[in-house]
């Protein structure tokens, strides 16, 4: 083989990040995103493909705010008000009824050493009173919940810190889950999002890993798409089983896209294409 | 033996053409998303197929190719991490993506690349 086709196929390649404990793995990936992408500032990744298009990016100001927000955000308010049965809500059952709390999940419960995202937690309210709970991955009703309550916390810092050794281990399973080849394209989400973060996969560019968690859920057509639904719809393309909407695999991915993007805004129910 | 021959003839143009209109061109092969989606990856020289903004694998024409005979391009689709381990190309072959005739229709198709 010639060099230059050496040269090609190196480029084309997905080099794994070895675990060095979380803060090490954010310097990793940040070093080889500014690296690969000078020009970005890194609080632009939340932008997701607008950071590295153009085109895309005058799109997405056009479309600012994304005009179908505003019904979501409205069945997502009536959801998170709703009486239950009790007399209680899903508003009661959270301080200052929602406000400024979604940056704090995933939440690691020490006594269940289980990761509680908010759709757990959503999940966990409308159990303890009693009510049906609602399908993760129903964008209709915990889509709506979902937008509406990160709208009551837009602008404040995601603060998912990873400070212990339960922490550390949940990081690592989440870092190992998006760095593991899938599916039959043998992809990982890491080929995408990290290695390859920016450049084009047809005439979408590839949002970067750490903007994935601030700007959730996104708005499409009509609909308000969580972190996890995002996942799950990766895993399809890759040729791969997704994982259960809910599931602790799902989880982790979350925990460790957020423990990424600890100390970025939320910035939710942004506009994007189909 | 001239009966012969135009049986022959008859039958040669009766018998199914190997690439019908049921199986896709090596083209097809390199756009469609449930085939090799090839294009996701690599733009192809203009007027040759659709053009993208495709950047993840090199852009893809003649000078790229050269020295690239058949049995390299095949065993490349077929199984490119034995080539370069950490590549994000798909095994074709070996994950059976494409049929082992789809992907000698997209090696000659590569091949034929300007």
């Amino acid at each position: 083989m010639r060099f230059p086709e050496i040269l090609a196929l190196a480029l084309f390649a997905c080099v794994p990040v070895a675990h060095a404990g979380a803060g090490a793995v954010r310097a990793d990936i940040a070093a080889r995103l500014a690296a690969a992408h000078p020009g970005v500032a890194p609080a632009d990744y939340a932008l997701g493909a607008a950071a590295f298009d153009d085109e895309r990016r005058a799109q997405l100001e056009a479309n600012t705010p994304a005009p179908e927000a505003a019904a979501i955000l409205a069945e997502g308010k009536r959801l998170w008000t709703r009486k239950f049965r009790n007399g209680r809500s899903l508003a009661q059952c959270f301080p200052n009824g929602g406000r400024r709390i979604a940056a704090a999940y995933p939440q690691l419960d020490a006594k269940s050493k289980r990761l509680v995202t908010l759709e757990t937690a959503v999940n966990q309210c409308l159990r303890s009173h009693g009510e049906p709970i609602l399908e993760a991955a129903d964008a209709a009703a915990m889509g709506a919940v979902l937008a509406y309550v990160r709208s009551l916390a837009e602008g404040q810092k995601i603060a998912v810190r990873i400070a212990t050794p339960l922490a550390e281990e949940r990081f690592e399973q989440g870092r190992r889950l998006y760095f593991t080849r899938m599916g039959q394209q043998n992809y990982a989400c890491a080929s995408c999002h990290v290695h390859n973060a920016g450049k084009h996969f047809g005439d979408t560019a590839l949002p970067a890993a750490p903007g994935a968690a601030s700007r959730w859920p996104f708005v499409r057509e009509g609909r308000a798409i969580s972190l996890q639904s995002q996942v799950r719809e990766c895993l399809e393309r890759m040729g791969a089983a997704p994982f259960p909407a809910g599931s602790d695999e799902l989880s982790q991915i979350d925990y460790f896209l957020t423990a990424l993007a600890t100390g970025q805004p939320i910035k939710p129910n942004a506009w994007r294409p189909r | 033996m001239r009966a012969a021959l135009l049986l022959l003839a008859i039958a040669g143009a009766l018998a199914p053409d190997p690439v019908s209109a049921q199986e896709p061109d090596g083209l097809a092969l390199f756009v469609r998303p449930d085939k090799g989606n090839c294009i996701a990856c690599h733009r192809l020289p203009g007027g040759t197929g659709p053009a993208t903004k495709s950047d993840i694998g090199p852009p893809l024409d003649g000078a790229r190719l050269k020295g690239w005979d058949s049995d390299k391009l095949r065993a490349l689709l077929v199984d490119p991490t034995r080539m370069v381990p950490d590549t994000v190309k798909p095994p074709y072959g070996r994950h059976r993506i494409l049929e082992a005739a789809e992907i000698d229709r997209l090696v000659e198709f590569l091949r034929a690349l300007p």
